[in-house]
């Protein structure tokens, strides 16, 4: 398959064609363009090398999202990111390309954090292997990591090793009656306290924490906090974590903003907190979305719209300065010289 | 493609030098006493000395500098506190060398965030000092005292690496001088986000050869409620990487956990006077969390050393026996090269699976008895990531062909065990030809970055990225 792609490249930089990389197409909401012929990376599937003793697995691009999970979940592992599908065949290039990730996030680190190493094709057609299968590795760019969040700009993620991280021993997820300002300098301080968190969520009045890790360590936790037992917790963060939630749901535009944690909520947006308070979840119209970015930008963060609105890449696009988008070219450039890949994503990226 | 140098024309060094005199007076250094100190690193001191030392104490002052030396087309090369092990500093066409000591401001400390952000020249001793009354602490720590800067330049990581992760995973933002003397941020507040590449992530590692860091924001966590060091000491090194292979499997959070060797034992109770403990193979180790967190994973490290016919264990609870252990830790590479009086040492750093850290120490080890030198071992094992220290004598040109032909050899089986030859020291001048041999074409990439960041290879020419 990589001669193929190999080829394919070659012959689309020759005659000044383009290629769209896709998987399953799960977070194509995401991506602003794609031209030219399909490059469909589910042709390129498996778990290339999976030793759970290794904590590392090594995974090619087209491998379904769930199918690792399997594997790992099966050997009491897990992708530590917790990464969304939004969508059943999610794949694993998809995941890597888009860098979108889940609950965990705030706790355990971004899919960046536990991307250990990646082989990509160029826009040269020259198969390139960056980083390696080891925890530490500084020898040269760390460009594996550069890859995460590149919308297949720079060229097609063909297989990528991830750091495997063993499942909790125990888990308890509790709720709590709270206003939002009192949510977000709960799930800060407790944190800082040092409380084996892996999940937080502020929606509709409550506030949510998912802690994990040994089992002393969460009941001593749970004690400590108190809050009212969630009975399906593992149902109700994976809904939260596909966006199926009523919240998500009823959101007609839905926009995202990232921001410093404990930045204050805007009380006239429906809004949800996620990430310790990182993440922000907020339904604006058209009127609300310009206060809604000023606000974030105050904030030390970005907002742009997600789901049902314009384009999100726009008004994030516009918060590069001159140099940066130099560079961007630049880099884009040095992988992709005769630009068959899609275009510079200059959208915000969830990492 | 191939990158080139020459070393600039002695008229315009003098011109440069000139020029910077007036901007900075008697910051601009060309003594030299203060070009041979800024010329290496505490690796081998071969030194390659720059032309002259500013001490700027701006980001616009650093541009100024930049875009005087970009249209001179001489070199810049950017000194933190002079830590680093593998030639990044020396001066190989001479150049302008920028201290980043006089940019030692912690700009904000935002304490609820858990975040800050400092100027390069803040050393992690400083910061950790200056932000000690929040409760809070920055965690990554090398063995030296090195800037932030020069951290986030090298990809630094250090004891604590296994839990709180290395520079890459808590460096949220930065501000960079690029090669064209532009000021530019990467990265926000927001800690989860950014607008198009992670920027951030490429210049983290880049050893100065991208642009020169000048802000850094770094994460910050908070002091846990019970810190724990204890140390057990075994008969056979082997069982001891074994228990951290364990250790990492369980998924236990350790905080810390260190392998030194008998011999490096050996010289660090002599260096540091540690009393009352052999020189076997031995693990330090911390915990941090809850009192109850830390009581679980204390015992659950017990019952794995006892398989493993680990000691009963030595606790260091008290902040300043915890200070004692750590700084002789932290002090093996000056423990190494005093152990053979007139010696010098220098560290090789592979990292391999875990699964293959026992053997990969033991082949790296009958590397070192082929020859007449002593070695000795300190890792931190949990990531795979272990430095054979070699000592030879200076004077000795066979002793020192020796050495790193050695050194080279460790690093190749690494290579070969699927590893790298370098876990966290970084490629400078030492590791060129490794690098090479570990990533293949993809250097060609590498360079093309380099050449199109940085045209007039200006930023710390010769080093981390082969030039052909």
């Amino acid at each position: 398959m990589i001669d193929l792609w190999q080829q394919q490249i070659k012959a689309a930089a020759a005659k000044g064609e383009k290629l769209a990389i896709k998987g399953s197409g799960s977070k194509l909401f995401l991506s602003p363009t794609h031209e030219g012929a399909a490059l469909d990376t589910r042709a390129h599937s498996g778990i290339v090398e999976y030793d759970p003793k290794e904590l590392v697995i090594v995974v090619k691009c087209g491998t379904a999202l769930a199918e690792v999970e399997k594997a790992m979940a099966d050997a009491g592992q897990m992708l530590a990111f917790e990464p969304p599908h939004f969508g059943e065949g999610a794949t694993i290039g998809g995941m890597v390309a888009t860098g979108v990730s889940g609950p965990r996030r705030a706790y355990a680190g971004a899919v960046r954090d536990f991307v250990l190493g990646a082989k990509v094709i160029d826009g040269k057609g020259d198969h390139l292997s960056f980083g390696g299968k080891v925890m530490k590795n500084v020898a040269g760019f760390d460009v594996s990591r550069l890859l995460v969040g590149s919308f297949g700009s720079l060229g097609v993620i063909t297989e990528v090793a991830f750091k495997c991280l063993p499942l909790p021993k125990a888990e308890a997820t509790r709720v709590f009656e709270m206003d939002s300002a009192t949510a977000i300098e709960a799930m800060n301080r407790w944190y800082a306290e040092a409380d084996p968190i892996t999940a937080t969520t502020w929606v509709d009045g409550e506030l949510y924490v998912r802690f994990a890790g040994a089992a002393p360590a969460v009941n001593s936790a749970v004690q400590k906090r108190g809050g009212e037992a969630l009975a399906n917790d593992l149902d109700w963060w994976r809904d939260w974590r596909e966006q199926r939630h009523a919240f998500f749901a009823n959101a007609k535009e839905l926009h995202r903003m990232s921001c410093k944690s404990t930045a204050p909520v805007l009380d006239d947006m429906a809004t949800a907190i996620e990430w310790g308070g990182a993440l922000r979840w907020v339904e604006a119209d058209e009127a609300n979305a310009a206060k809604l970015r000023y606000q974030a930008s105050r904030a030390g963060g970005y907002a742009s719209v997600w789901r049902g609105g314009a384009s999100t890449h726009a008004s994030a696009a516009q918060s590069l300065s001159e140099p940066l988008k130099e560079i961007h070219a630049k880099l884009k450039t040095s992988f992709d010289p005769y630009n068959v890949f899609a275009p510079l994503p200059l959208g915000e990226v969830a990492r | 493609m191939s990158l080139t140098f020459d070393r600039p024309s002695q008229t315009t060094v003098a011109t440069t030098v000139e020029a910077l005199r007036k901007d900075f007076g008697d910051r601009a250094v060309t003594s030299h006493a203060v070009r041979e100190h800024h010329s290496h690193g505490e690796g081998m001191r071969d030194a390659g000395l720059p032309d002259v030392v500013v001490f700027p104490e701006t980001n616009e002052e650093i541009a100024s500098i930049v875009k005087l030396c970009n249209q001179a087309r001489i070199p810049v090369i950017a000194f933190g506190t002079g830590t680093s092990l593998e030639g990044h500093l020396k001066a190989l066409y001479g150049g302008v060398c920028i201290d980043l000591s006089r940019m030692n401001n912690i700009l904000q400390v935002n304490a609820e965030d858990l975040d800050c952000r400092v100027q390069a020249g803040v050393t992690r001793e400083q910061l950790n000092a200056e932000i000690r009354s929040t409760g809070l602490f920055f965690p990554i720590d090398p063995g030296a005292n090195a800037s932030l800067g020069g951290m986030s330049a090298t990809r630094a990581s250090g004891t604590n690496a296994v839990r709180y992760g290395t520079m890459k995973e808590n460096i949220l933002g930065l501000t960079v001088v690029t090669p064209d003397g532009r000021i530019i941020k990467t990265g926000t507040r927001a800690r989860k986000s950014s607008a198009g590449y992670d920027l951030t992530r490429l210049y983290v590692g880049s050893e100065g050869t991208l642009g020169i860091i000048t802000e850094i924001q770094l994460k910050l966590y908070g002091v846990p409620e019970r810190i724990s060091a204890a140390v057990c000491q075994f008969d056979e090194l082997s069982n001891a990487v074994n228990v951290v292979i364990t250790a990492m499997q369980l998924g236990i959070p350790m905080a810390r956990i260190e392998l030194l060797d008998e011999v490096q034992m050996d010289a660090c109770i002599k260096y540091s006077k540690l009393e009352g403990f052999a020189a076997k193979p031995t693990l330090f180790m911390e915990f941090h969390g809850t009192d109850a967190y830390v009581a679980e994973q204390i015992e659950q490290m017990k019952s794995i050393t006892a398989d493993y016919g680990g000691s009963d264990y030595r606790f260091a609870d008290k902040p300043e026996d915890r200070t004692k252990l750590w700084k002789a830790r932290h002090d093996a590479y000056w423990a190494g090269m005093s152990y053979k009086p007139g010696n010098q040492a220098f560290a090789t750093d592979s990292c391999v699976p875990i699964s293959r850290l026992a053997d990969c120490i033991a082949a790296a080890k009958a590397e070192i008895a082929k020859t007449s030198l002593t070695c000795m071992i300190v890792g931190h094992v949990g990531d795979g990531n272990f430095h054979v220290q070699i000592s030879f004598n200076p004077n000795d040109a066979r002793e020192r062909e020796q050495a790193e032909t050695a050194a080279a050899q460790i690093a190749r089986i690494a290579i070969g065990m699927g590893g790298t030859c370098t876990g966290e020291h970084g490629i400078g001048i030492h590791k060129l030809d490794a690098l090479k041999e570990e990533h293949g074409e993809a250097v060609d990439v590498m360079r093309t970055i380099k050449k199109a960041l940085d045209p007039n290879n200006i930023m710390n020419p010769g080093k981390t990225i082969p030039m052909a």
